[in-house]
């Protein structure tokens, strides 16, 4: 472009044959497709794996059935337990995470001067990119034994151990997106509201809040889904029990969840036996499930999208009429209060129950009388609390993993094989398995994804086709990673034949973050802006060449952004590799891709779990693959920053 | 000349900074109480960051610094005990671009009441249609109040966010081009709307045209660089301004 005004081109380089434009942009579309492609195929091929067992045992006592116990003569595979289990879980962690995400969201784009701001976001995205067996691990080793001491119970693997991990790894999702869409809510709202003499927490609660409330509720229904997918962190502290709590108040009961018992059970059923299918019914259910919960956050998003862009008059949702009803707009607000009071009630008898609701009672009095002035100091008060918990918890975890880690780490034990099960000698093994399934992903991954997103952006903007394809990315994007895994098991491993290996971890990784590549290239060839192309496209340079020169130099940055993020998200996952590519112990590296592979988080949920007296090689596993991760989401905040672009970690 | 009305608004060699950009240069000025004041001059002048001193809308610019006085009522309202959010009760603004929120017509107007702690639906309703008749948008809005004002055309928009400035019952109204972004039909109902309005109110509304400046306002500043050139009654500044700039501006020279 900028040497068109010094040199003109001969005319023949400029216009290239239409073939080969025809060519290209069908292989962009084959990318795409395959993104839907494979969405179908993965659904397809568990149910067609659930479908005997729907055959031989029904589907009413399969989904209604409150025994699950499938090694049991005869066997009993109702799943009902388990889905209680993983829908008390779920709201539990919900009730942790949404009056923490909330205020966190508001104090980020209302509240916080710029310093502070920029301190406590990498703080949040940090808790974000740590791995989910690394939660897992810490809330089995502190969590799960603070609640045993404090309530002075059998053991602390629980449902309200399970649902307090949970609320904080679903807090960044809800952060970051609340955040998003309270800092779309323009700023003339605002300014009109503060005009009017409102005071800074009026125009909070009353114009901003309300404005931003569908993409706050999608923002809670993701994190939703991200608890309800969520394997190996809950899999280790809630007690695996397949019981339905009673009474169901009581939180300090074991449960077992949907995702729990494939992480536990897949790996020892009998292959072809009426447990396995029941193992891929559940999977679907698991699906289904999570497919509604997403499907349902991104019909909310896309109608935002619509009303913001003044296209459609969107109605409300229901959390949005409950919220601007006046008569009901305490509602929710009781509700939560009356749970918490129950809760208390049958963890600390009826003393406690009344206390709490004498303190409800005299808050309820108390605070709508307050003045204006006093509610806004209470109101950031309450804030400030909640964005304090947050920022405590991140320094509990990494502070707990950091002081006990730093001693095991050395160059031994950084470059030798493990000895005795992991309790002596180093992770070498593991750290060049995670490496070699981290590339072998991406190289994957990255072709498809950055061809499918060129396809949707540049060819097709809007149609059936396309939202289709976005529709399938979505899904995509909600899927469990257990499910992943199951389908890895299923299709790589023992249809393909693959065995074992590190190409069926690899292929299954690669699938799991392809959503990731397809969404940050999305955003960010957007963010190119129409201008330039149109500016190429006048000079008669074709589609193509205005893709290749003009759109994907400014994009780059965005999307090597996204392609590290997936590499820190493939990094950190367990579920994927559980059945497809990893083995506990190896004495030598992996010489081809068919060969099984020792892998970091697998490593650090064996030693955890099942290898007593590995403490300090514990810690420094959990050390080392949070430092690798960190230091990968480092990169890409340096990338984002560095280029300015806009992209959410 | 007619007798001299009481100041409502002065400041006092008015400095402020962006960052390091200086965007007002020793301003002072003398507004009337309920006359209709206007400021003029070139893009980048600083009349729209003069408004906004006025009701302190700058404290949201989060690198701006001030030095002088701004006086209301003679108070001075940069004093770090003066209740902010009062100021803003008193001294209301309507935007450039109309701003409802996306709530109803109604309970926008009501908005403002509500946040200042007017319960009472009986009292809400007649302030509503108060504010809406003397919005001049009652007729159009009365059989959709329950609507919401996103629907509403961009010149019924404008007076919504006027009425909605009404409902606080303001001393000032404070307006930042409000006729920008609208038709000329739209435009000269605002006009005379502002024609209305001062009889109850001091307006002093910031503007890019100058025979609006002409049409609507009794004084007019106007604004070169950050400077406030000349100040005076309108007919005067227009027909026989004292400053060579003035006329420059006035006569379509330069701007």
């Amino acid at each position: 472009m900028n040497q068109a005004s010094s040199v003109t081109p001969p005319p023949t380089r400029m216009s290239s044959s239409p073939l080969k434009e025809t060519a290209i942009s069908i292989i962009w579309l084959l990318c795409a497709l395959f993104a839907v492609v494979t969405v179908f195929f993965i659904l397809l091929y568990l149910v067609w794996d659930g479908l005997p067992l729907f055959n031989e045992y029904g589907l009413w006592p399969f989904l209604a059935g409150v025994t699950w116990s499938p090694t049991f003569d005869p066997p009993a595979f109702g799943i009902l337990p388990l889905i209680v289990g993983t829908l008390l879980v779920t709201a539990g962690s919900m009730v942790v995470a949404v009056p923490l995400s909330i205020a966190t969201a508001i104090y980020l784009s209302e509240v916080a001067p710029y310093r502070v701001k920029v301190l406590v976001k990498p703080a949040v995205e940090l808790l974000a990119g740590i791995p989910s067996v690394v939660y897992g691990f810490f809330g089995l080793i502190v969590l799960v034994e603070w609640l045993r001491v404090t309530f002075d119970a059998p053991s602390g693997e629980s449902m309200l151990a399970g649902s307090i991990l949970l609320g904080i790894m679903a807090l960044p999702t809800i952060i970051s997106v609340s955040e998003d869409a309270i800092n779309s809510v323009p700023r003339e709202f605002r300014e009109g509201s503060l005009a009017l003499g409102a005071t800074r927490w009026q125009t909070i609660r009353q114009v901003v809040v309300p404005a931003a409330l569908s993409g706050i509720t999608a923002a809670i229904i993701l994190g939703m889904g991200r608890a309800i997918g969520e394997t190996m962190a809950v899999l280790m502290v809630t007690g695996n029990a397949a019981i339905i709590p009673s009474p169901i108040t009581n939180v300090l009961s074991p449960v077992r969840t949907l995702t729990g018992t494939l992480g536990i059970e897949m790996g020892e059923v009998a292959i072809g036996s009426l447990h396995y299918h029941a193992l891929f019914a559940l999977a679907t259910v698991l699906l289904v499930i999570t497919l509604i919960v997403n499907l349902g956050a991104s019909m909310i998003l896309k109608r935002l999208n619509a009303r913001a862009t003044g296209r459609a008059h969107a109605g409300r949702t229901v959390l949005e009429s409950i919220f601007r009803h006046p008569a009901t707009s305490a509602a929710p607000i009781a509700l939560v209060a009356l749970l918490v009071v129950a809760v208390i009630g049958s963890m600390g008898g009826p003393y406690y129950a009344g206390a709490a609701l004498l303190v409800v009672a005299v808050l309820a009095l108390v605070v709508p009388r307050l003045s204006r002035a006093r509610s806004q100091q209470l109101a950031f008060l309450l804030i400030y609390a909640a964005v304090g918990a947050v920022l405590l918890i991140l320094a509990i975890i990494l502070f707990d993993i950091i002081s006990k880690g730093l001693p095991a780490l050395s160059w031994e034990f950084l470059t030798s094989s493990p000895r005795d099960l992991g309790r002596e000698g180093g992770i070498f093994p593991a750290i060049v398995g995670t490496l070699c399934l981290v590339a072998g992903s991406i190289a994957f991954a990255l072709p498809f994804g950055v061809g499918a997103a060129i396809y949707l952006v540049e060819y097709q903007r809007d149609n059936r086709l396309t939202r289709t394809i976005r529709t399938g990315v979505d899904l995509l994007n909600g899927t469990p990673s257990i499910v992943f895994g199951l389908f890895g098991f299923a299709f790589l491993v023992l249809f393909l034949g693959f065995g074992v290996s590190m190409l069926a971890g690899q292929i299954t990784l690669g699938l799991m973050v392809l959503p990731t590549i397809i969404r940050t290239t999305e955003e960010a060839l957007k963010n190119v802006p129409q201008s330039l192309r149109e500016g190429s496209l006048a000079l008669g340079a074709t589609r193509w060449q205005t893709i290749g020169r003009v759109v994907l130099p400014p994009a780059a940055p965005g999307i090597i952004t996204g392609m590290i993020l997936s590499i820190g998200r493939a990094a950190g996952e367990t579920a994927p590799i559980l059945f497809t590519a990893v083995v506990f112990s190896q004495r030598y590296l992996p010489s081809s891709v068919f060969d099984p592979v020792m892998a970091l988080p697998y490593h650090l949920f064996i030693l955890t779990t099942n290898v007593p007296g590995s403490e300090t090689n514990k810690y420094g596993t959990a050390l080392v693959l949070i430092m690798l991760v960190v230091a990968i989401y480092a990169v890409a905040i340096v990338v984002r920053n560095r280029y300015h672009t806009t992209m959410r970690l | 000349m007619a007798t001299i009305p009481e100041q409502i608004i002065e400041t006092r060699g008015l400095n402020l900074w962006y960052g390091p950009c200086q965007a007002l240069i020793d301003v002072s000025i003398s507004v009337p109480a309920r006359r209709v004041t206007a400021l003029i001059g070139p893009s980048g002048c600083g009349k729209s960051t003069l408004l906004r001193c006025f009701n302190r809308m700058n404290d949201l610019v989060s690198d701006c610094r001030i030095e002088g006085t701004v006086s209301y009522h003679g108070t001075d309202v940069n004093d770090s005990a003066y209740d902010v959010v009062e100021l803003r009760k008193r001294v209301g603004m309507v935007f450039q671009k109309p701003n409802p929120f996306p709530k109803t017509i109604y309970d926008n107007v009501a908005y403002g009441p509500r946040v200042h702690g007017e319960k009472d639906r009986a009292k809400l309703d007649e302030i509503v249609e108060r504010s809406l008749r003397r919005a001049a948008l009652w007729d159009e809005a009365k059989d959709r109040l329950g609507d919401s004002a996103l629907g509403l055309s961009g010149g019924q928009q404008q007076r919504l966010c006027i009425a909605r400035t009404l409902a606080v019952e303001p001393d000032v109204i404070l307006m930042d081009e409000p006729c920008s972004a609208l038709d000329p039909i739209a435009t000269a109902k605002i006009e005379n709307l502002i024609d209305d309005l001062k009889e109850h109110y001091t307006v002093i509304i910031v503007t890019h045209n100058m025979q609006q400046a002409s049409r609507v306002s009794d004084y007019t500043g106007f604004m070169y660089l950050g400077e406030l050139v000349e100040f005076g009654e309108t007919l005067q500044v227009f027909e026989a301004p004292k400053e060579a700039l003035t006329e420059r501006y006035i006569t379509g020279r330069f701007g």
